[in-house]
């Protein structure tokens, strides 16, 4: 049966009871893909899994004891009535009402730190791919319609962007006019970002502008810009979320190390996953496993999720893959 | 042949020219010049600081620094354009790399932190980055070969979900995370097997790549390399965990590909050996992509290698990269995003090459 027909039961109320009664309502394309990405069991488990990160970072912080520059005074220097346990260093999850324990040196709590460090990864990475996409998305888009001289001018700076290896890029312009304020990491991100999301719109768009469609809405006299934006760019909208998708994994991590480095988000205004690990790999001759341990599961845990979704979505948004 | 490696040679050229040229913008968005660092010290005459930006040419046009930057624009204008000895050919005299000559001479100024060449500063720090970079892609393509055409032989098997499993999760780990993780692991107790930073044993091996260590090499080449491996053990694990999830996935698909092909059905309708279609027919098919694959793989490796090498102290240009970027070294910082970049495009150049070799349907003209 073509799944794009639903099967409703009319229950008619006034009339004799029918043995069965059918009716056809066809669905639009976001419904099918919707269908499509619910019986992908791993999409959306991804889904839920990123939404409950989501969730956890919007909503997380009000629930918990402290803000996370708050440094819990400590009676003792060990650990729970532990003789052995140094707090300096950090005390062990579970002790002293520390669920994820703390970290060492300042002995800040670990659990405070990672959700309220969720918002900002979370912006970063949303935040980056969305303008990254939107910025790719005009630039490839206009090469990819317009062609000639454009395309060339346009692609062939796309082409040097790509060959500069971007981490190098991003970590010196964060350390240049970054000042630990994550606004302007976000910004650094997106300036920097859209190269790759541009090539693969404009390759979408080169096939797309040859399309019967588009002569035909060239030919009723439409302008260039609507056909971009009204006629092709609904055609490559597809691919072009699950791009946005995997950017956001892949700007999560980005930020994540930058910041671990030092040349991000300043760990003493704002937490991000990536600035709460600075410091950690000192601690590990001292056992501290736990503080580079629970961060650096938050961020595997979400860009898994965020992994999956994307994945669920290109079979989903796919209008060739019908179940 | 040589016809289409010129030509793309020839095409790389515009695109180096740009990387120049956003290196160079990059490198003004600075606030501030080098000069600005006398201003605060009262004896220092207005007169002293003009001659200083006068030396070190701060007080030309922006376009006329990038000129002597990159070489084209010398002490006798444009002349100096042409790289080579300091000799007269044919009436023109041309100087010898060193100094502020630009890069077109092999020169790339000299390093804040220390005064040394950054030409040397560089050559000192690539062989680690090489040797680290280089074992690691051996180690991971050769394995995400294997299972990346065993699982698509054995498609929906046991091991086929196992590897997508592990390749989702391999794919979602920050490669630093990763370093730090195996550090943990491996190199406190109970674990105590590997060193958690560095290339070679500070207090029995001579620092790498000097005299001394080749020497050490020659006289105890035994404990040099177990020493090597054991420094090398945990960030090649590292990058091998992380890269070798996407590896495996693009030549899984590629060998599904390939094995749907119709002269696959045709060659096993022909009674050929399961092996013989395997490797002859659908493997060698699989591989195009995969080859041009690797040469966009390139700047992925200097990514993981940034990551690796800060956590693992690592002496390679990654490494070398973030420290000049702590010290604010902006002649090493542009020589190693140059280098790298210029690497970036002759590997996507190898790539276009190789695949135009190993594909006979590709027209070279």
């Amino acid at each position: 049966m073509d799944p794009r027909i639903e099967e409703v039961e009319l229950s008619g109320k006034g009339g004799p009871p029918a043995d069965y009664e059918v009716a056809l309502v066809s669905l639009n394309q976001w419904q099918l893909a919707w269908r499509r990405f619910k019986k992908h069991r791993l999409a959306l488990f991804g889904a839920i899994l990123f939404l409950g990160v989501v969730a956890i970072a919007v909503v997380g912080p009000v629930f918990l004891p402290y803000d996370p520059q708050y440094v819990p005074s400590f009676t003792s220097q060990f650990c729970d009535g532990s003789q052995t346990l140094k707090a300096y260093s950090g005390c062990p999850p579970f002790s002293a009402g520390h669920i994820l324990g703390t970290t060492g040196s300042l002995r800040l709590d670990l659990l405070v730190l990672v959700v309220n460090g969720a918002r900002v990864s979370l912006i970063i990475g949303v935040g980056a791919a969305l303008v990254a996409t939107i910025i790719g998305t005009i630039v490839g888009g206009v090469a990819g319609y317009f062609g000639g001289i454009v395309d060339n001018l346009l692609m062939r700076f796309v082409d040097v962007l790509l060959s500069i290896p971007l981490l190098f890029v991003v970590i010196w312009m964060s350390k240049v006019i970054g000042n630990g304020d994550w606004r302007v990491l976000l910004l650094v991100f997106s300036i920097l970002g859209w190269p790759g999301e541009a090539r693969l719109v404009r390759s979408l768009f080169l096939t797309l502008r040859t399309e019967v469609f588009v002569d035909a809405a060239r030919a009723v006299g439409v302008s260039d810009l609507r056909i971009i934006f009204r006629h092709i760019l609904p055609n490559a909208v597809s691919p072009i979320i699950v791009s946005t998708t995997l950017a956001v994994a892949a700007f999560i991590i980005t930020e994540a190390f930058v910041s671990f480095l030092g040349f991000g988000v300043d760990p003493a205004v704002t937490p991000t996953w990536g600035n709460i690990l600075t410091g950690g790999q000192d601690f590990i001759g001292q056992g501290n496993w736990w503080w580079t341990l629970f961060p650096g599961l938050a961020i595997v845990i979400t860009v898994l999720g965020i992994n999956f979704m994307g994945d669920g979505l290109r079979d989903a948004l796919d209008p060739r893959s019908r179940d | 042949m040589i016809k289409y490696t010129v030509r793309r040679l020839l095409q790389a050229i515009p695109v180096m020219f740009g990387i120049t040229l956003v290196c160079f913008m990059l490198m003004h968005l600075q606030p501030g010049n080098p000069a600005d660092r006398f201003a605060q010290n009262a004896r220092v005459t207005t007169a002293q600081i003009d001659a200083f930006k006068h030396r070190w040419g701060l007080d030309d046009p922006l376009w006329m620094q990038y000129l002597k930057w990159t070489g084209v624009w010398g002490d006798k204008g444009v002349v100096n354009a042409l790289p080579g000895g300091s000799v007269d050919i044919a009436g023109l005299h041309v100087d010898l790399p060193g100094g502020d000559n630009g890069m077109l001479h092999g020169d790339l100024g000299y390093s804040i932190t220390d005064g040394r060449l950054v030409v040397d500063v560089i050559a000192d720090r690539f062989p680690p980055t090489v040797v680290l970079a280089g074992t690691a892609f051996l180690i991971w393509i050769t394995l995400a070969f294997l299972a990346g055409v065993y699982a698509a032989v054995k498609r929906y098997g046991l091991f086929d979900s196992f590897l997508t499993i592990f390749n989702y999760i391999g794919y979602s780990l920050p490669t630093f995370w990763v370093g730090l993780v195996l550090i943990t692991l491996f190199t406190a107790e109970p674990f105590r097997w590997f060193p958690a930073s560095g290339m070679w044993d500070a207090r029995s091996v001579p620092v790498f790549g000097s005299a001394e260590y080749w020497a050490f090499v020659g006289a105890d080449p035994l404990y040099a390399l177990t020493d090597l491996a054991r420094h090398l053990a945990l960030p090649v694990a590292t990058l091998v965990m992380v890269s070798i999830a996407g590896d495996s996935r693009f030549i899984r698909s590629s060998m599904l590909d390939s094995l749907n092909q119709d002269y696959v059905k045709t060659a096993r309708a022909k009674g050929v050996s399961e092996r013989r279609v395997v490797f002859r027919h659908a493997l060698r098919n699989a591989m195009l992509p995969v080859i041009t694959n690797l040469g966009l793989e390139i700047p992925i490796i200097f990514a993981g290698a940034v990551a690796t090498e800060t956590v693992f102290s690592w002496p390679g240009m990654g490494r070398q990269f973030v420290e000049a970027v702590n010290h604010a070294d902006y002649p090493v910082l542009m020589g190693v995003l140059l280098i790298s970049s210029v690497i970036v495009v002759l590997a996507n150049l190898l790539a276009d090459i190789m695949y135009a070799v190993v594909d006979p349907r590709v027209k070279y003209d």
